[in-house]
């Protein structure tokens, strides 16, 4: 019973409660805990399918009476989550290596063609009058990019924040919490995932660092970047993470953006979610044993 | 001295200006440089080679240097990986600080802006 019920709710975890969830507000409302809750989701579905192989095995294995179709399907079963762990493994693997290569390639290509700035070692300009701001991070040779259409676009302000937003990724090392994510993304086959994780934790990540710019330059500026630069002319071919500026500008509106409550919400759900299938799993096997052990 | 990056910056810049593969004497003299070392400048030739942006052709005895890709291909490609969005796997390497929105969009961003600018200035 526990293996089956592991596995619905490694199932459950994977796709239709992120979807559900997709569609509820409150996460946004806290991004670090938001963070967490999302996190916590991919984790326990992670550990609820291998748990339920793991459980299998030893069900197997203490079990008297073997059918065929028994061992058939527990042997599926099984290897589901074996199959689970090397995709994790496997997605953690090639998301590692990718990245650095094609961060390795974009810092290249920058130092290259962007001026350095006396004003911050890891700022570059481009010669561009598309208005782009990123930053390609990295341990020892973090870059942000700005473009002289973006420098043209915005108040001194407005730069400043820009710059601080990109600073906070940085520092605050965003891109691992992003990869995170990938990993997680990928290690799930395609009918068994949603975007919602994903696309969530992007939106979440320019949030935290919106948060960091306006405690340092005050909320106008960053609401001012914001529209200078995504109101901008469509470059070819690019695409807007659906509504993500507009979920920025209302935690801009709001004058205090502290939920303690959907904060702990958000911190319990996680825990409930992490804690759940380590018990379901531990807790038969624990009855089990002392039961053996008193006859 | 110019720092190394500086230096990898101007020798790919001669590059790119050059109608043809030059030799490592040529980068030299076309930088102009007066106290930069022939193998400072090999050197730096090397390291833009195992970034994948120079190639280098044998010439009878000569080897020649060539950009692997031109300015604009680089620009392009840079520009590229900056603003596409295709693909929720690709995103892990850079993060942005604002991506396009519909016309709808941007007037709502522009209503907020006035909120705010209008709150903190009473």
């Amino acid at each position: 019973m526990t293996p089956l019920l592991l596995g619905l709710i490694g199932l459950a975890l994977a796709l239709p409660v992120p979807a559900l969830l997709a569609r509820t507000a409150w996460p946004m409302l806290v991004p670090r805990a938001g963070i967490v809750l999302w996190q916590s989701f991919a984790l326990a579905a992670v550990l609820a399918i291998s748990g339920a192989a793991l459980s299998t095995a030893l069900w197997l294995v203490t079990h008297d009476e073997l059918t065929w179709w028994r061992v058939a399907l527990h042997l599926t079963i099984m290897a589901i989550g074996v199959l689970v762990w090397a995709r994790f493994w496997w997605a953690a693997w090639t998301v590692y290596r990718e990245t650095q290569a094609r961060r390795r390639r974009q810092r290249a290509l920058v130092d290259l063609l962007g001026e350095a700035d006396g004003m911050a070692p890891a700022l570059r300009i481009l010669q561009e009058q598309t208005p782009i701001a990123y930053c390609v991070p990295g341990i020892a040779s973090p870059r942000i990019v700005v473009s002289q259409g973006t420098i043209a676009r915005l108040s001194a302000d407005e730069y400043a924040a820009v710059l601080e937003h990109e600073r906070a990724h940085v520092r605050r090392r965003h891109d691992l919490v992003l990869e995170a994510f990938t990993v997680l993304h990928r290690a799930f086959p395609r009918f068994l995932r949603t975007d919602a994780p994903l696309v969530q934790s992007q939106i979440m990540v320019e949030l935290l660092a919106d948060d960091v710019a306006r405690r340092s330059f005050g909320e106008a500026p960053v609401a001012g970047a914001l529209v200078a630069l995504a109101g901008s002319p469509t470059p070819a071919g690019a695409l807007g993470v659906g509504g993500a500026a507009s979920v920025r500008m209302s935690r801009l509106q709001q004058t205090d953006p502290r939920h303690p409550w959907a904060s702990v919400a958000a911190y319990a759900i996680s825990a409930v979610v992490l804690i759940a299938p380590t018990v379901l799993l531990a807790v038969p096997w624990m009855l089990h044993a002392w039961h053996t052990l008193r006859t | 001295m110019p720092r190394l990056g500086e230096l990898e910056r101007s020798v790919m810049n001669v590059l790119w200006d050059a109608p043809a593969p030059l030799t490592v004497r040529e980068v030299l003299d076309a930088l102009g440089e007066r106290d930069l070392a022939y193998t400072t400048v090999m050197t730096v030739l090397d390291r833009l080679g195992t970034k994948q942006m120079v190639r280098r052709e044998r010439d009878g005895r000569a080897f020649h240097y060539a950009p692997a890709l031109t300015r604009d291909a680089a620009t392009s490609e840079l520009l590229h990986a900056a603003l596409d969005e295709a693909g929720t796997d690709r995103t892990a390497a850079l993060v942005h600080f604002a991506r396009t929105v519909d016309p709808d969009e941007a007037k709502a961003l522009r209503a907020a802006l006035d909120e705010i600018v209008a709150r903190e200035s009473p």
